[in-house]
């Protein structure tokens, strides 16, 4: 049995020839049956997201897996991309490179964002569409199944993908959820409209926000934003009054200024109660005077003290490789041993079969000799029959097993064919 | 079964106490599955012990729960460690036991070098002297939890003001969590507190006019200090109720909060490690200063 990938990713594929390389859901579908149709009895299963495009193949003992460069070459053609361009810039492995290079991939070994979880459904899917394209098997069906037992092991054993590494995850998980237990009971204040406002929003409603009011220079802007979100549109020149208000304020204008000053916040202070006021100042130049950050009860955050806090964090997801890389590694040997062991299962299959063929003619002449025996009797002596060839069979079978983890065991294979006359 | 749970000592549930902390502990320095269920397996092992322990001596002794000082300071440490479990029940991943099981094993250090003798009793001054007894546990378990919210405030506070993301081991309740907790704890400290040391006064006075107290003993230090504390707990609650409406009033409630566990701990240092006649009748002989058990 055999294995083997080819593909690239960000880290040797430029990204003009990684989007011309990228497949779509309809494209993969495609190329799983052109694959099927020119390499037929292997199984593939093809993983192409924005990072990445990779192509595993397996094949059993009499339809070997096509190497990683026939692989390069067929997804040259799928692309219609020249396979002089392509084939430097992607890697291509067999059998337990595959094993370990799958297994760190599904885990986020291998991905931009290290640790990042996203992968573990890509693979998961990538799977799911070669299924049902029927081009999954026996053998890349362990293979992906043992992929993502890994990756869970990894999650589960090690803080790889524990630590937040996007600027709005941690101003939400780590600084605002640090301040305030609950946030369906707190207004939220959006000012400015653009990506990481949504983007931080996202994870202030999945901890809970719904009082939400959105302030913006353009008044269409932030009703339009309003409306997409079941928030309230306001106007900048209401900001005072909004700051006495709001429990979370998230500003992220494009202004060149200060868009609240410390005299405008000092505004608003006496009508806030002494409630606590989360300010997470995500705007280059800040929209915040950073002096309103040593005022009490105030918590301000900028986007320069969010980098770090990711920086720190990417820091301490890159300790923890060593650990998800011996657990890679434990699997894949793992694997492999299994893997090695299913090879010897002919052999095992034609010993089992010549014995039993053996064993039933000896009973039936025992039973012609003895015609007086009931069924009973029969029975038990059949059972006895079973249970000394399973014994008699047991030795070879463990010492097969214990060498398929350090290898095909080929050696042994030949002898056992040779000793008891097995034909392939 | 009898005999189990005679042979329970006070070092079994504490040395369980201190292995949960241990695993407390280790949360800052690795990951590991199984943790929290060993944690959470040896802090109920020891509660469970606990409660034998304190049920047997309930039973079998002339002490019943807060008759001697060793008696109170193990149902303070009880009433905290079931505070604990339940806390790190509530919220697995909060490390609670860093903050509330030192102050466990505090407590019970002290029951150990305090006296076992049971306070005089007749029945006109055991009714008054458990009143006494109660409410004094209550104030202590109430700035024991408040302290403790306290020093995780201050921290949770001091990351956020570094703007550090938080360590992985070392999840502290939100700032509003712990707040809520200092809210309830300043008034419910101060009260029981006070009607600790009011049921006390009563408690001599009646001992007085029995016949059982020359005078009442106004300069026994046990009642200076257990005085001053009061009117500190006091003051810190109206301090908190001041503020409350203006901002910072978290800051100010967290370091009253602190300062209060702080003067208990002294209060229990100097109560243990002092001489008093509190507690003794006149014709007794002075108890020691301390008494270390082997």
């Amino acid at each position: 049995m055999t294995l083997a990938f080819a593909g690239g990713t960000h880290r040797t594929v430029p990204l003009d020839l990684r989007e011309r390389l990228a497949f779509s859901a309809d494209q993969v579908a495609e190329a799983l049956r052109r694959f099927r149709d020119r390499f037929p009895g292997r199984e593939v299963v093809l993983l192409s997201t924005c990072n990445r495009v990779e192509l595993y193949a397996a094949g059993g003992a009499d339809s070997a897996a096509p190497s990683p460069g026939q692989i390069v070459s067929f997804l040259a053609e799928c692309r219609g991309i020249d396979e002089r361009v392509l084939a430097p810039v992607l890697d291509g492995d067999r059998d337990e490179a595959v094993v370990r290079h799958l297994f760190g991939v599904a885990s986020g070994l291998d991905s931009m964002v290290l640790g990042e979880p996203q992968i573990l459904a890509q693979v998961k899917q990538a799977w799911a569409v070669a299924q049902d394209s029927r081009t999954a098997g026996p053998l890349t069906g362990d293979l992906f199944q043992a992929a993502l037992r890994t990756a869970k092991r990894v999650a589960s054993e090690t803080a790889l993908g524990r630590e937040r590494l996007s600027i709005p995850s941690v101003a939400v998980n780590d600084f605002a959820r640090g301040v305030f237990e609950r946030f369906d009971d707190k207004r939220v204040l959006l000012v400015g409209a653009g990506k990481m406002a949504r983007e931080t929003l996202r994870y202030l409603r999945e901890a809970g926000a719904r009082d939400i009011v959105v302030l913006n220079r353009t008044a269409a802007r932030s009703a339009e934003l309003a409306a997409e979100i079941g928030g309230r549109a306001g106007s900048l020149a209401d900001i005072v009054a909004e700051l006495a208000a709001a429990d979370l304020v998230v500003s992220t204008t494009g202004a060149s200024q200060p868009v609240v000053t410390l005299d405008a916040f000092r505004q608003a202070e006496p009508r806030r109660g002494g409630r606590a006021l989360v300010v997470l100042d995500l705007a280059v130049p800040r929209d915040f005077d950073p002096r309103i950050g040593t005022r009490p009860g105030v918590w301000l955050t900028a986007i320069d003290d969010l980098a770090a806090a990711c920086d720190a964090n990417r820091k301490s997801r890159q300790r923890e490789v060593p650990a998800a890389l011996a657990i890679v590694d434990e699997e894949a040997r793992r694997f492999m041993g299994d893997l090695h062991h299913r090879s010897t299962a002919p052999v095992i299959e034609r010993l089992r079969a010549g014995w039993s063929e053996t064993g039933d003619a000896e009973l039936e002449r025992l039973f012609r000799r003895l015609p007086g025996l009931d069924e009973a009797a029969r029975d038990e002596i059949r059972q006895a029959f079973e249970r000394y060839a399973a014994k008699l069979l047991h030795p070879p079978l463990k010492s097969l097993r214990t060498a398929s983890h350090s290898g095909p065991p080929h050696g042994l294979l030949d002898a056992l064919k040779r000793l008891f006359d097995l034909k392939d | 079964m009898g005999e189990f749970v005679a042979g329970i000592s006070v070092v079994c549930f504490a040395a369980s106490y201190l292995v949960a902390l241990a695993c407390e502990g280790s949360r800052l320095l690795f990951r590991s599955g199984i943790r929290g269920a060993a944690m959470v397996a040896f802090a109920a092992a020891g509660l469970v012990a606990h409660t034998l322990f304190l049920g047997w001596r309930a039973a079998h002794e002339p002490a019943v729960p807060l008759s001697s000082p060793f008696d109170w300071y193990l149902l303070a440490a009880w009433l905290l460690a079931g505070a604990y479990l339940w806390a790190t029940l509530a919220n697995p991943r909060t490390p609670v036991g860093l903050f509330l099981l030192p102050v466990v094993l505090g407590l019970i250090g002290a029951a150990e070098i305090s006296s076992r003798e049971p306070f005089p009793q007749s029945p006109a001054t055991q009714a008054w002297g458990a009143v006494h007894g109660v409410f004094n546990l209550a104030a202590s378990v109430a700035v024991a939890v408040g302290g403790t919210a306290g020093v995780m405030w201050l921290l949770q506070a001091g990351r956020l003001a570094q703007h550090r993301a938080a360590a992985p081991g070392l999840r502290l309740p939100s700032l509003e969590k712990l707040a809520g907790t200092l809210r309830w704890t300043f008034p419910a400290a101060a009260s029981t507190a006070a009607a600790g040391f009011v049921s006390g006064l009563v408690l001599n006075a009646v001992n007085h006019r029995r016949g059982l107290l020359d005078t009442i003993p106004w300069s026994d230090p046990v009642i200076l200090r257990l005085g001053a504390l009061v009117a500190w707990l006091v003051v810190a609650a109206a301090i908190a109720q001041a503020v409350r409406q203006r901002p910072g009033a978290a800051r100010t409630s967290a370091f009253l909060a602190v300062a209060s566990l702080v003067c208990l701990t002294a209060s229990i240092l100097w109560g243990v490690l002092g001489h008093s006649r509190h507690g003794v009748p006149p014709d007794a002989p002075s108890p020691p200063p301390a008494r270390v058990r082997p």
